[in-house]
Order: structure tokens, then sequence, then C-alpha cells
């Protein structure tokens, strides 16, 4: 009720608008206001600015590579220590038993988090731009090319996540650098379902017919007026993505499907550190968990607040 | 009577995808050499020389033929029941049968997490998504958001740790056994003839708590429900949060139409507005997910197998990908595969029902 | 003048049947608080057409769903004012429902008396759909998508029409056989023209399926035994078990409960007006019958708690009845399709015709239609407003017609209010007003419509109204007309002016018209 009244102005103008997300700083200034979408943002950021100070200045974590890593080896005792302030903040979280040393808990969780994000990056930014790409084309072609597509992400989608990756891992082999490339292979498909669906929403708009119309090509259309569209739903689920990989290398380490024990990884470190439990040691179960939690949540926070502001339809 | 064509419809639709399952399977396969492939189709036990295996095998796979030939050897295979040979330290033997005695196990996990998590959701998401921003809601979003972030692994070691048995010293909340099936005590010295010492399993159903119930032992029942109750209640706690975030959307979404206006203009009470005119609609759009939801529930189910060490088709999976035995790979994918397909077929048919633009 | 104004008032109240009395709607947003509605009054009688007409933006809307008191809180509430329905005014416990604390502009604390809301909307929602129904402006939107047409408009009958419903129930069901038999004879002896005798028993008895059957029965010219056995299992097929005890007991229980709403309204009246004599007698009065349907209907209401579901399906097959014969009413030609059909299955004029005959589902004596034909093209447009133009000939009730088409209102309405941004400006006899605009605004929407039918002093010019429709988080001062009003006076960003009757039936809000500018 009270919306159409303040609208009433606003609508003649989105009319008019060409649905090209045109204004950038605009959509910024939304997402500003949303606290909530602030708070997520905030956080993913601080994890970024650790992963990227560890690659920058790897003296101030502490640990950069594996044999950084190794400085902090105490072979004598390994038994883990409860949290404590004693030892420098690098003992802050307790230690934890890493490839049968003692490593302290604080530096190889914020040394993982390099790993993590840059291939959840990784993995993200490859399998958007092919599956968008790929599912845009499809999507504004129709017919053939679109069934073909279709067809090949039902199989994928037919088989549960987990199951896919594994049975990609076993075919590339059990390692990181082969894990990635696996979930290339199996991440595609969600950005090709996702810009698909979007090109035949843009293909039924009047301003697309008009650029038939007035000759453009498919290739064109799709440059010029499917991808801007597809766009922001792609930076959405981008967003969610990032937790779900994040998420997915440490179930894949946590079961040991990708086995390189020296790897420095979130769900590594609590698969090494378990076999404490049954002493009571309960940190380096719970430590590295939150540290996945935290990002997640705050992934999803963004992810919320970018689809609020980037969908026209929820837009004030 | 539209239903039923729909369904008709659904089904034959479903052929192609399972088509295209195999072929994913058989690709995969075809991706490892042939005299890998040969080696791993072999029974080490069997008492027939290698020679004569690798012939059969070899005539099994189609191998001498060219690879279009080849898929098509590979779904009669499939179909025949003839899944190829696993070896590994927990269970060696055909992969058939393996995926026979275990699947059950799997299937009540996520069965169960099922129900739950949709009988509670359903109420909960209506009582929830009614008062938008009021306390209920804003700890309900808390509690979905969390428990939808958080890794399945994680949140169920967190479990055990909270209510595990003998896992914290002189824990009161620890009632509940970390892992296994059931207690072997409540197994007696002299056992049960449905009782396979060989293989741990019950029959004829495979899962403990239901076979004791048909055998009327009691004590095994009671047993085996106490080491359900953690696998079941983490499955359910993070499908439970999933569901809760689409029914919460759909009912804040819904509560804005012009028909709930419509329905309060008629003087419809309000509890009934909720429950007949908004809850309906909002069922809608969760209904869609819920098939993405049940993905990545048997994707859980995986993880919880591997946790509690109850033992199902995804600890044979694990296992099959440890060992290199590439049949229980293939074999293990398809199942799961058949087992989305055939919940998804359950979703749309849900779906049918509750909205009925969908029957065209 | 107070005098005066309150025995005009009551001079009008006779025959009306709708009286909004100083109106005032809020909506406290973020941005600032929306006035909406700045105290609106406004009389529809019985069985007249009212048409409320202005821009869009300008409070038409609003105002209705005020009267149906369906402004969405939050954000919004009706701040003041009262709406009489039935000479029962249904805000008249509105100064107990909420306090509004304004402390700025943008921060509103809004303390709601979550009790007495409770009690509020109980009695709102009886009165709702049953006194006054609503049509809304897009068909397509307004129907729910997940139920059928039937599932809507037997809900609408269930809930208030239950008495009603139990007595047809009785009526039919209480036919004897020998009862048919005599009829079937009545029938076979003017054979020919049996057509108006099937149509009494269609009205007497509300079988519209007998008649469907006795007209197969008798084209297919079978003969008399054979029909008459068809005859008496199409009576018998609604008989099957069916409890006629039980069902009267139902009715009686209805009429109690009916009865006991009806002490519930007089004791919210006697509250409004602190008359607490009044308040503990009919607290008293209620409280005894409550206790006294307890001891008469227990087993009912036991059997209602565990059988309900057989009794309700005998309630809905005879909703269903009522339901196809309001479908057809509306001119729907295939009722019974259409009453199991889903909303999509429909074009937009069939779908407004379903939310037409829903409305009129409960027999209400006022139908408000917002803006009923704007979602549909123009032939079924036509068709729509013959059709709300013919029920209210055959219904008797009152229409209150909102629209921003003028054609439309000077071919519907008897009477006429022209709107401006939350007030009304001008009201009275249409023909009048068409003739005789006095307001400026009204003068500048009737000019800025091409006519070709009356030959004005500017003949060829169409003018438009210089300038839009204001803001209304901060509306002009005074007037809300004033900064587009071409004959702006000093006092007019002073004083708001009042509705004031300048010549019978016909009152409006400008100062040129009254005195008070000249003082």
């Amino acid at each position: 009720m009270v919306d159409t009244i303040l609208s009433q102005g606003r609508k003649t103008e989105t009319k008019k608008r060409h649905p090209k997300i045109e204004d950038y700083s605009h959509t910024f200034r939304l997402l500003l206001k949303n606290r909530v979408a602030m708070v997520g943002m905030i956080i993913t950021l601080i994890y970024f600015a650790i992963a990227f100070l560890d690659v920058v200045y790897p003296q101030y974590l502490g640990v950069s590579n594996i044999n950084t890593l190794l400085s902090f080896r105490e072979p004598t005792a390994v038994t883990p220590l409860a949290p404590s302030l004693s030892n420098g903040w690098y003992n802050l979280l307790g230690n934890t038993e890493f490839f049968s040393s003692q490593f302290p808990l604080l530096p190889i969780c914020l040394a993982s988090l390099k790993f993590d994000l840059g291939y959840s990056i990784f993995i993200v930014a490859i399998g958007a731009t092919v599956g968008t790409i790929l599912g845009s084309i499809a999507g504004f072609k129709g017919g053939y090319s679109d069934e073909v597509l279709m067809r090949v992400t039902d199989v994928f989608y037919s088989i549960p996540f987990l199951i896919l990756a594994l049975a990609f891992i076993f075919l590339l082999g059990r390692y990181i650098e082969y894990a990635v490339y696996a979930l290339i292979i199996i991440w595609w498909p969600i950005y090709a379902r996702l810009a698909r669906g979007q090109a035949l929403y843009i293909k039924s708009m009047k301003f697309v017919e008009a650029a038939t119309a007035s000759g453009a090509s498919t290739m064109r259309n799709v440059f010029s007026h499917v991808l801007p569209n597809v766009l922001s739903p792609v930076f959405v689920q981008i967003s969610l993505d990032l937790g779900s990989i994040m998420q997915l290398f440490a179930v894949l380490f946590f079961l040991g499907v990708i086995s390189d024990p020296y790897f420095p990884e979130l769900g590594n470190i609590i698969n090494q550190g378990q076999s404490w439990l049954a002493v009571g040691v309960w940190w380096p179960i719970v430590i590295p968990g939150i540290f996945i939690l935290l990002f997640t949540i705050s992934v999803n926070l963004l992810g919320d607040g970018l689809r609020d502001v980037l969908d026209p339809k929820l837009r004030r | 009577m539209e239903l039923k064509y729909y369904i008709i419809r659904r089904l034959l639709l479903l052929i192609p995808t399972l088509l295209g399952l195999v072929l994913l399977v058989f690709l995969l396969m075809r991706m490892f050499p042939d005299t890998y492939l040969i080696a791993r189709y072999i029974n080490p036990k069997s008492g027939i020389p290698y020679s004569v295996q690798a012939e059969q095998a070899r005539a099994a796979l189609g191998l001498n033929y060219p690879i279009f030939i080849q898929y098509f050897f590979y779904l009669k295979s499939l179909f025949t029941g003839n899944w190829g040979y696993m070896s590994t330290p927990i269970y060696s033997g055909p992969v058939l049968q393996g995926i026979e005695l275990y699947f059950p196990s799997t299937l009540q996990l996520s069965i169960l997490a099922t129900i739950l998590s949709v009988a509670i959701a359903i109420p909960l998401g209506t009582y929830i998504g009614a008062r938008p921003n009021s306390l209920a809601d804003q700890l309900g979003r808390i509690f979905s958001l969390g428990f939808y972030a958080m890794p399945i692994f994680w949140l169920a070691l967190l479990l055990q740790i909270l209510l595990g048995e003998n896992v914290i010293p002189g824990n009161p909340l620890g009632l509940f056994p970390i892992a296994g099936k059931f207690s072997l005590a409540s197994i007696p010295a002299v056992p049960p003839p449905w009782f396979n010492p060989s293989t741990g399993l019950t029959g004829p159903t495979h899962l403990p708590l239901l076979d004791a119930i048909i055998h009327g032992d009691w004590q095994l029942a009671i047993s085996s429900l106490r080491y359900l109750f953690l696998p079941v209640v983490t499955l359910t706690l993070a499908l439970l949060a999933g569901i809760l975030r689409f029914i919460r959307a759909g009912m804040v979404d819904a509560s804005n139409q012009e028909y709930v206006k419509t329905a309060r203009s008629k003087g419809v009470p309000e509890h009934l507005v909720i429950k007949r005119h908004i809850r309906k609609n909002a069922l809608i759009p969760t209904v869609t997910i819920l098939g993405l939801l049940f993905a990545s529930l048997l994707g859980g189910v995986v993880v919880i197998e591997e946790v509690f060490n109850y033992f199902g088709i995804g600890v044979l999976a694990l296992n099959a990908v440890y060992n290199l035995a590439i049949y229980g790979v293939l074999g293990t994918t398809f199942i799961f595969g058949v087992t989305l397909m055939a919940a998804n077929l359950i979703v749309d048919i849900a779906y049918a029902f509750i909205d009925p633009r969908i029957r065209y | 003048m107070m005098e005066e104004e309150h025995n005009q008032l009551s001079e009008v109240s006779k025959d009306a049947y709708l009286r909004a009395e100083n109106l005032v709607t809020k909506f406290f947003t973020s941005k600032g608080i929306v006035k909406a509605l700045d105290g609106v009054s406004l009389t529809v009688n019985k069985g007249e057409i009212f048409g409320l007409v202005g821009e869009s933006g300008c409070g038409k809307s609003v105002t209705a769903t005020s009267i149906m008191d369906l402004i969405p809180d939050p954000p919004g509430r009706i701040v003041s004012g009262s709406i009489f329905i039935d000479n029962y005014n249904i805000l008249n416990d509105l100064p107990k429902l909420a306090t509004i604390n304004v402390k700025s502009e943008t921060d509103v604390i809004v303390k709601r008396n979550k009790k007495l809301i409770k009690r509020h909307n109980f009695v709102i929602s009886k009165i709702r759909g049953k006194k006054v129904a609503m049509i809304f402006q897009e068909p397509a939107l307004a129907l729910n998508p997940v139920l059928s047409i039937g599932q809507q408009i037997s809900e609408n009958i269930l809930l208030h029409n239950r008495v009603e419903i139990s007595n047809s129930i009785i009526r039919r069901e209480s036919l004897s056989e020998s009862d048919i038999e005599e009829f079937y004879k009545k029938i076979k002896a003017i054979n020919d023209d049996f057509r108006p005798f099937v149509n009494k028993w269609t009205r007497l008895y509300a079988v519209p399926e007998a008649e469907e059957e006795m007209e197969n029965i008798l084209k297919s010219g079978a003969d008399e035994s054979y029909a008459l056995k068809e005859l008496k299992e199409v009576v018998f097929r609604q008989k099957r078990g069916n409890n006629l005890s039980l069902i009267a007991m139902m009715r009686d229980y209805y009429k109690v409960e009916e009865f006991l709403f009806e002490l519930t309204l007089k004791l919210m009246e006697a509250e409004s007006i602190n008359d607490t004599t009044a308040v503990a007698r009919l607290a008293r009065q209620i409280d005894d019958h409550k206790r006294a349907i307890k001891a008469r209907f227990s087993g009912f209401l036991f059997a209602k708690k565990f059988r309900r579901r057989k009794y309700e399906r005998v309630f809905e097959e005879e909703a269903r009845r009522r339901g196809i014969e309001l479908l057809t009413l509306v001119n729907i030609a295939e009722p019974g399709r259409v009453y199991d059909a889903y909303p999509h299955e429909l074009s937009g004029g069939m779908q407004q015709r379903a939310m037409i005959a829903m409305a009129l589902a409960s027999n209400p004596q006022m139908l408000i239609a917002d803006e009923p034909t704007t979602a549909l093209d123009v032939t079924t447009q036509a068709q729509i407003l013959d059709l709300i133009r013919d029920l209210n000939k055959v219904t008797g009730s009152s229409v209150l017609f909102i629209t921003h088409d003028l054609a439309v209102i000077a071919e519907m309405c008897q009477r006429l209010g022209v709107m401006y941004a939350g007030n009304l400006v001008e009201e009275g006899n249409s023909s009048e007003i068409f003739k005789n605009p006095l307001h400026p605004y009204t003068t500048g929407l009737l000019s800025s419509i091409p006519r070709v039918d009356v030959k004005s002093k500017n003949e060829i010019k169409l003018e438009s109204i210089p300038g839009s429709v204001p803001n209304l988080i901060s509306p002009p001062p005074g007037c809300r007309f004033h900064p587009r009003c071409k004959f702006k006076m000093d006092i007019c960003s002073e004083k708001k002016p009042k509705l004031m009757t300048v010549e019978s039936n016909h009152k409006v809000a400008c100062f040129i018209y009254s005195k008070e500018s000249e003082d």
C-alpha cells in the first residue's frame, strides 16, 4: 500500500530505464545501507586481508609455506596444549597435532585461509566464466545447443555434489591440484543454468527484440545485452559459492579423499586433531570449524544483501 | 486425471536422464586404461585362473568393440546386475551385493532426516514466517543461517563432543553412542539366526532397528535407536536449517501478495489466512528447492556415515576411492544418482499436487 | 454550527449504509509519515452506486482499504475517525487499540494493545465479507492461485452463512418421496413446457443438478418408470448419510453464535461510550449465554470436534450449490466447470466475474469495487460494468465504485465524490457535478477529458492541471490543492477548507464558496 504511494514517481522511472546495471555507485550506496550485509562484507574482507597479508608479508603471520610452518615444530611434545597467552600470540588458541608434530593452532589456521580462498576464487572464477558464457549463448540461441547444454547439466545435477566430486577426484588423482581441476569440472553447470535462465528472460524483453530487428548478431546480443544483465545473479552466486567451496575442501580433506597430509587446510587440521578428542582435546576441532563457519555465514549475509540490492524488484 | 498424465510424462522424462547418468559413469570408466579395468574386474577369491577371468571380463565389458558399442555393453551389464567386483578392507565382493547390503542403511538415514526436518520445518516455518521481525523470527533466522552455513562434519563432531557417550568424562549429557549401529553387547552369545556375525548385519532388511522390531528383540531395538540418534539429529539439523530458510522467505513473500488481502477482505480469520492462503503458496518455492536440498543431504549422509562409523554405501564409496576399487566408485555413483533422481521425481509430483498451475 | 452538522448527519444516516467520518490514515515509514487520508468523510446510501474519483495516488484505494480496516499495520494505521456500517461504528474501540507517540517524522513509536487488537480483528472479520465485500483491481493477482474458484467462493459462504446453509440443507433433505412423485406427475402433465416447473424446483429446493438431470431425462424421451427412478436417485444422492436432526442442531448453534456476536457488538458499543451499567449487563448476558451454549450443545460440540469432517462435507456440498448459483448469476456459461477450475485456467474477464461472485457469496449489503476494470480489455470492461450495475439493481446492494475514469463514473454512478491528495474535495449527484463542477480541481479534471457531446466556452482547448499530486509526507499546508490552483487566495495556504453544503446534495471543500474567506 504505502509502497505504491511512495513509488508513484519511481515506477515510471524504472520503466524507462535500460535494464543494464548502469549505476554501480548507487548499488554500492544501497549495499552500505544494509547493515547485515555490511557485517558480512567486512568479515569477508578481513579474511581476504589476512590471506593477502600472508602472501605478501609472510613473516608477520609466522607461516608462509610448509617450510616456515616447520619452524614451529616442537618435536619433543606431541600432546596438544590448551589455549594460553603465555607463549605469545600464536599460542592464543592452543596447540594441535599436525603431521605428527605439535603446532600452534592459530598460525596454521591463518595460513590455511590463503590456500582455501585462493583455490576457491580460482575455481569460481573459471567455473563462472565458462558456465556464464556457455549458458548465455545457449539460452539466447535456444534450439539444439540449448537442449544439449540442459541435458548435460541435468546429468551433472542428477548426482549429489559430493559424490560427483569423489568420482572426479578418483579419476584425476587424490591430490590438491587435481581436486581443484575436478571441482572446476563439476562447478560450471551451476553457472550455466543460472545464466541460461537469465538469458531466456532477457531474450523475451523488448529492447533485445529491437536490437535483433535492427540487425544485431547473436554474439553481439549476448555480449552487449545478455552478459551485463546476467552478471548480477552471477555475482550473488559467486559470493555464496566461495563459502561452499571452502566447505567442500574442508570435507574432502577431513574425509581424507584429498590425501595431502602436509597441506595446511582447515578440514585437514580438524582431521588430524581429532585423534586427541578422547583425552578431552576439543580445540583443534572446534576452532578451525569456527573459521569455516564464520566465513560461510558472512558470505551468505553478503550474498543475501547483494541479491536484495541487485534485484530490481526488491530495490528501493 | 491430469495429474496422472503429468506423472507419466515425468516418468518418461527420467529415461534420457538415466541414460545420461549411465553415459557419465561410463565415460568416467573409459578414462582408465583397459588393463586396469580388466585387473579390477577380477575376483581374486574365485578359483578360476586369471587368464580365463580376464577374457571373461574383456567380453563382459565389450573391450574388443569400438567405444560406442562398449556403452551398450556397460548398459547391459548394469541392468543384468553385473556391476563388477570390489576389494577393500571393509568389504570385498560383488559391488551390487555390497550395495544391497548397505544401501538400506543410507536410505534409512536420509528418509528419517527428511521426514523429521519437513515435519518440524513446516509448523515452525509457518509460525516464524507469520511473524516477520519478531523475536521468534530473529532466533529462527540465526538458527537457520548458522546451521545452514555449518560444515556438516563439524556439526557432527560438535554433537559428538556435547552428547557423545564417553567423549568427555563425566558429561551428564553424554548419553548417545558415537560409533556403530548397535551395541554388540545386545547380541546374545549364541546369535539368533537372523544375525550374520561375519558381516555384522541383521536380516532381512539389514536395518537393525527394523529387524529387531520384526523379530521382537526389544533390547536390540532400543540399542539401535540410541545409535541412530546422533546421525539422524545431525542430518535433520542441517536439512531443517535449509528448509526453514525457504519456508520463511516464502511465507514473507506470500503474505505480501494481493490474494492475502482478498482473503482478509472476505473476513477469513487470521489463523486460516495463514494456514490456507499464505502457507499453501509459501510451500511452492520450498518444494522446488527440496530436490537440491536432498542432493546436499545425500552428500551429508556420506560424511555422517564416515564420522559416526554408520556403515552405508557412503562408507562403501569412500573406501572404494581409498582402495582404487573403480567398480565400487562407479556403482555407488550410479546408485546415488538413481536415488537422487527418484527423490526429484517425488518432489516433482509433490510440486504438482501443491501448485495447480504446473499440471497443464 | 455543531448542532447543525449533527442534525444534518442524523438526517443523512436514515438511508445511509456506509458512513465514514473524518477518517485519518497515516503510514509511518522510515522516510517520514505519509498522511494518506486527511479527514475523509463520505456517505453511501442504501442501493446506490457511489463513485470515488481522482488521480492515481490521491488516496482512493487507501479510503477503500481503510473502510475495510485492511490497512497493513505496520507501517499504516487508521489514526482517528469512525466508519458506520449499517449504523454500527466498526472503529468504536479505535482509541484504545494503540497509542501513537510521534517523536519526529521518522521516529514514531506505536504501542499496541495486543489483546484488544485481537478482539477488534475478530469482530471486524465477522463484518468484513458479510456486510461489506470488496472487488480488487487485478483479478489475476487477487485470486489465490493454489485454491480452486469453488474453494474460494465456498470459503466465504461457509464463514458467514452457516445458518442459511443449514436451513437450505434441511429444506431440501426433508422432501418426502411422495413429494417427488407428485412433482414428477405435475411435470408429466405439462410435458411441453416443463421449464418453469424445473426452475421453480431449483429455486425452492436449491438442487441445480436436478434441473440438468430432468432436462436430460426428458430430452432422451425415456419411459416414465425409468425417468421416475432417475429422478429419485438425484434426490437421494443428496440425502445420503445426512443426519437432519444434527444439522438442525448445528443451525441452532450457529444461530446462538450469531446472537452472541450481536451481543459482543453491543458490548463494544457500550464500552466506547463508557456506559458502565450497560457493559456490566451485557458482559453478564454474554457469560450466561456462553454457559447455556455449553450446557445445551455439549454433545454437538463433541461431535463437531470429532466428526467435523463428515458434516463439513455436507456443508461444502450445499455451499457448492450456492456457489454454482452465484456463478450463474454473474453470467458464467459453464458454472460447474468454472467452480472446479483454478484461477489460471480462466480469462481475465472470467476471473473478475468469479471475483464478483465471491464477493456476493455472503449476500453483502455493500460492494467496494476498487478499479475493477482497469486490468481488463475494453470489451470485457463494458461487460463487467454492466454486470455490476445489474447486480446493484437485482440485489439492491450499495456499491462504492472507485475509478480514475470519469466516463465510467458518468455512466455508472448516481452520486460521486472527488478526491485529491487524501481529501474529499467535492461530493454530490454525479449529473450535478458533471454539469456544474465547483471545486477548481474537479473543473480541471473535467476539462482534461476530451468531450464531443458538450460544447463549452473554450471549445477546442483541452486543458491539463499544472503540476502533479503532492508528496504526502510533507503535503502543502492548508488546502492541499492550492499550489496547483488557478484561484489561489491567501487563506488557502493557511487554513484547511471544510466540506460545505453549497446546494442540496452538492458539497465542496473550497474557500471560494465559503463565507470564511470573506471574514
